[in-house]
């Protein structure tokens, strides 16, 4: 792999993981947004399966891998599910920011976000930490996702998103952390999802349906 | 040694295993107990033993240093009283229906999984290794949280995971971010992320990279801990969590969470001077001081109001960490053993409270002390404890932690936080006098205390008379740690 | 006949704007009739609005009682912009006598000083449908606006320049960079863009009769005659200008050299006339399978063409290919 292939690879993961970022911003539907969220995993996977190619580097790829199978098969499945039991509750109801403003907001976060990490591109000028200011501003957008939805289902998209994002980072700016922190940080996403959804199971057992408005009873 | 080593985390996870294997009997419980008293031990043992010596296991992984010691006798502690509790407390739960089987097979599993995941992150000598373990920790404790399945409990399950997980990723990304800062300054890829490799690299880390990191930390590790801005899921998960869990929780989780924001600290400092993170703790520890206090004023439900107080003393330690003398570090150690102790109190006090009213407001409860000898001393002991009243323990590591920062030059910050804490005080007298004293109202339910509680309570208070009259051996511990901390004055 | 004659500039630039004035009608002719095929009906002709436009201007000349030289001179200013922005840009050939203003803030202040032409126009009227019009139309100008700039800026971050004629050759130069992220997300964010701001399906319907449902037809309502011929010719001419700047922006094969032979003025506006009726065809092909979209929805839409323009200016800054 060239040196121009591989910066124009990774770049176009990059954008495309942003890209997706944006959409899920932009679309309301919950089921368009999981599918947007395995294409984001896609996005994902790409970086380091091109990173362990241009450095002959096999351990690299598969962790690609099984980040491609985690992050964009099993756990939007996963998702798809919780949706799929949602009976015409498929469209959010109106998220607390209305899109134009959400979209205004994403773009300002996206600005932020390369500010924000000048030093670090500063510390090491390669292009595969030029493109992090992306996963970043993917960061940044997921926490503004997950503030402002109401949906039990759209808050755990949020949360995903935001996993993708500081995966991303770790990819770009290390190639990987260390096997067990990265292995340990797949399990707690997927913990993480489990619980998530088996409380929005319980949710709807208990409140008859998952807009989180419902849960205000602990005030003050 | 190094089977000592990992004992801590072997022993609860041997119980959790035979608990899942047994369920929910009295042999199960009893080994949970044991495998507490195994870390408290092992504690101990280590703290005689160690001296101020760094200790490794395990490829480098684990360590152990006064620090960890320190934070494993408050595990130990705390575990030991609160599954002594557990054991009375599920058994008449389950009489009265409050839970079932498959939830008391839940918690027997649940409960020693969350010790071992404590203990694995004060033994961590590897940072990535601790962020899993503090993980893992809200892994356990969700479930444990909707413990009770009711409304309230899923509410307070959902905010406590989703906030929670936010800001463990956002530490995750501190983490990745520091382990880039480390590779840069030269450490190999294997053990970069390992506390005295970084110790060994401080000045040559990037400073600007370190900041990013340090303030990502700070708001992750601090969203665990119950510091501003990531507060809101504390009150909610403490007060719907069963009693010995919430114990654990308020006691020991938010201080482990503190205790990696404490070796981070270390990193930091060396890397980019003290004053990044001093001014950071400085604006969490106060705003976390006083939205606790402003909510303490205004508290209807006791279990919320004990919650709200441990907030406030999360805030006072992060101030405290914030003066980084060796003398504000040790008696902020102090304070951490103190707390917790008088926490288990008050909330297994609160679990029998609630169990004999059926709620948790304070306007139900009157004339704890006529009704109950054992509920009433124990939480009034309790709550003169965190009142920081002589002679307990409380009183000692506030004073001197005022003290400290005053030499550390930083007056107007204690003047706030005293200022703070007389407000938390104040609100916390006039509930507990209104809980406490007095007649009780006519037709007040009768106060059931298990057996196992009644024990653990008077153990607790015992414990604190104790360590409020001589902190003895435990001195040399606290200020051994505070000289590795950096503290230097 | 030689390669070598050179023709002055000039030249080049006439005949672009003599190819647009006689192609526009062409192109709007071209696009009703492929969407006619496509639904089924046999259309009307590629000529046709040429036949409408003679028809229009044989017509006796009709002003609204009320209306002041605003309602009068609008027609002219909108054909009068778009002349000069056809002669601005590199349609044809690359060297215009213009090219010194030839940057990308002085064609889209044209665009902008003709759609402001139009909406004081459709409010000179004084009728409920012409300010109804006026107000959506300044709307989605106020969105498009910065995002045309933004999204052609994007473009002229690699040549590090503004004009039009060194961001065309530096794409034809480098063609690799029309697969960077901040090239792509730059030509979603014009596509739609430009959609809006000709008043193209979904953002606005050009064969709409409801007048509820009006954009830009609903400011020209008022117009008969000659002044109704000028308006349309310079609807059209404003569409295939931009569509040839799309064309050229990303696709820059064909265009000619800025001394150019005659050979190469011929291959250019070939390339050209090609590149437009190709555009022209595949929008006309997405208008069939477009809903119109609900007035309220346009601005979600016009937002996220923007976040898409600025992501393209901050991706071709970001992800600059180191050389």
């Amino acid at each position: 792999m060239t040196q121009a292939t591989y910066n124009g690879v990774l770049n176009l993961a990059a954008g495309a993981f942003l890209l997706a970022a944006v959409l899920i911003v932009w679309r309301r539907e919950l089921r368009s947004i999981v599918v947007l969220l395995a294409w984001q995993g896609l996005a994902l996977a790409a970086i380091p399966v091109t990173e362990g190619i241009y450095h002959h580097d096999a351990a690299l790829v598969i962790v690609g891998v099984v980040v491609l199978v985690l992050r964009a098969v099993i756990l939007p499945l996963l998702l798809v599910r919780a949706v799929g039991t949602e009976p015409h509750e498929r469209r959010e109801s109106t998220p607390l920011v209305n899109t134009t403003t959400s979209l205004l907001i994403t773009a300002a976060l996206t600005v932020l976000a390369y500010a924000v990490t000048r030093p670090i591109i500063a510390l090491d000028p390669s292009p595969a930490t030029r493109a992090v200011p992306a996963a970043f501003a993917v960061i940044l957008i997921a926490v503004f996702v997950m503030v402002s939805r109401r949906r039990a289902l759209s808050q755990a998209v949020g949360f995903m998103m935001l996993d993708n994002g500081i995966a991303a980072t770790a990819f770009l700016i290390t190639a990987g952390v260390p096997l067990i922190v990265e292995l340990g940080a797949s399990l707690d996403v997927t913990f993480a999802v489990l619980v998530l959804g088996l409380l929005t199971g319980y949710m709807r057992a208990t409140f008859g349906g998952t807009d989180l408005d419902q849960l205000r009873e602990l005030r003050g | 040694m190094s089977f000592l080593l990992v004992l801590p985390i072997l022993a609860p996870l041997t119980a959790a295993a035979l608990a899942a294997v047994l369920g929910w009997r009295p042999l199960t419980a009893s080994v949970t107990v044991v495998a507490a008293l195994c870390v408290l031990v092992t504690g101990v043992i280590l703290g005689f033993t160690n001296g101020s010596g760094v200790r490794f296991a395990i490829a480098n992984l684990f360590r152990t240093d006064a620090l960890s010691i320190t934070m494993l006798i408050v595990i130990g502690t705390v575990g030991t009283l609160a599954t002594w509790a557990s054991v009375g407390y599920i058994d008449a739960e389950l009489t009265h229906g409050h839970t079932d089987a498959k939830g008391a097979n839940l918690y027997g599993v649940l409960v020693p999984v969350f010790l071992a995941a404590m203990a694995s992150a004060v033994l961590a000598n590897n940072i990535g290794v601790m962020w899993v373990a503090i993980e893992a920790t809200t892994v356990a404790t969700a479930f444990l949280v909707g413990h009770r399945r009711t409304r309230a409990a899923l509410e307070a399950t959902w905010k406590y995971v989703v906030i929670c997980s936010v800001g463990i990723a956002l530490a995750f990304l501190g983490t990745v971010l520091l382990y880039f800062a480390s590779l840069h300054a030269g450490a190999t890829s294997g053990d970069a992320l390992n506390i005295d490799v970084l110790l060994a690299h401080a000045s040559r880390l990037d400073p600007a990279v370190t900041s990013l990191a340090a303030g990502l930390l700070l708001l992750g590790y601090g969203a665990k801990a119950g510091l501003v801005p990531f507060h809101t899921w504390l009150a909610d998960a403490h007060s719907q969590a069963p009693a010995p869990v919430s114990a654990l929780m308020s006691g020991v989780l938010l201080s482990v969470a503190f205790y990696a924001l404490l070796r981070v600290k270390s990193v930091v400092d060396l890397a980019v001077g003290t004053g990044f993170l001093r001014t950071g703790l400085i604006i969490v520890g106060l705003l976390t001081l006083l939205i606790a206090a402003s909510l303490l004023v205004v508290q209807t439900d006791f279990k919320r109001m004990l919650a709200y107080s441990s907030m406030e003393n999360m805030g006072l330690v992060a101030v405290a960490a914030a003066a980084g003398t060796k003398l504000a570090i040790a008696a902020l150690l102090l304070h951490v053993l103190a707390h917790g102790i008088a926490k288990t109190l008050v909330f297994l006090g609160s679990g029998q409270l609630q169990a004999a009213h059926g709620s948790t407001r304070i306007s139900d409860v009157t004339g704890v002390l006529a009704r109950s000898r054992m509920v009433g001393v124990t939480f009034l002991v309790g709550l003169a404890i965190l009142l920081g009243l002589p002679p307990f323990a409380m009183f000692a590591s506030e004073l001197s932690i005022s003290r400290a920062l005053a030499d550390a030059h930083l007056g107007w910050v204690l003047g706030a936080a005293l200022l703070l804490v007389v407000v938390a005080f104040a609100a916390l007298v006039r509930n507990g006098s209104r809980m406490l004293l007095g007649p009780p109202t006519p037709g007040s339910p009768a106060i059931a205390v298990p057996r196992s509680v009644a024990a653990a309570l008077v153990a607790g208070v015992v414990l604190s008379l104790l360590l409020g009259l001589t902190v003895g051996p435990m001195l040399q511990l606290f200020q051994t740690a505070a000289t590795m901390l950096g503290g230097t004055r | 006949m030689s390669a070598a004659t050179e023709l002055p500039g000039l030249t080049a630039t006439a005949l672009q704007v003599v190819a647009v004035v006689a192609g526009a009608p062409f192109v709007v002719g071209g696009m009703r009739q492929v969407r006619a095929r496509l639904e089924g009906r046999a259309g009307g002709g590629i000529g046709q609005p040429w036949r409408d436009l003679r028809k229009q201007l044989r017509k006796q000349q009709i002003t609204p009682a009320g209306t002041t030289v605003v309602f009068g001179f609008a027609p002219a200013v909108v054909a009068g912009t778009t002349l000069l922005i056809a002669a601005i840009l590199p349609l044809i050939a690359l060297g215009s006598p213009l090219d010194s203003a030839a940057d990308l803030f002085g064609v889209v202040g044209l665009l902008f000083l003709g759609t402001v032409a139009l909406t004081l126009a459709g409010l000179d009227t004084g009728t409920a449908f012409g300010g109804m019009g006026s107000s959506r139309e300044i709307t989605i100008a106020a969105l498009v606006e910065p995002t045309i700039l933004l999204a052609v800026f994007a473009l002229s971050v690699p040549g590090h320049s503004a004009n039009l004629a060194a961001i065309v050759s530096a794409t034809a130069d480098h063609p690799g960079q029309l697969v960077s992220p901040g090239s792509l997300l730059a030509f979603v964010a014009l596509a739609i863009v430009i959609i809006a701001e000709t008043g193209r399906l979904p953002v606005d319907n050009p064969s709409t009769h409801l007048e509820l449902t009006m954009i830009h037809e609903a400011m020209i309502l008022e117009y008969a005659g000659p002044k109704l011929a000028l308006v349309e010719w310079a609807s059209g001419m404003r569409l295939t200008v931009l569509l040839g700047l799309v064309a050229n922006l990303f696709l820059p094969w064909g265009v000619a050299g800025a001394h150019p032979s005659v050979l190469a003025v011929l291959i250019g506006l070939v390339a050209i006339s090609a590149k437009v009726a190709v555009l022209a065809g595949v929008l006309a092909t997405g208008e069939v399978f477009i809903a119109k979209l609900r007035y309220f929805r346009i601005p979600e839409l016009l937002a996220g063409s923007f976040l898409l323009a600025l992501l393209a200016v901050t991706a071709s800054y970001f992800f600059a290919t180191p050389t």
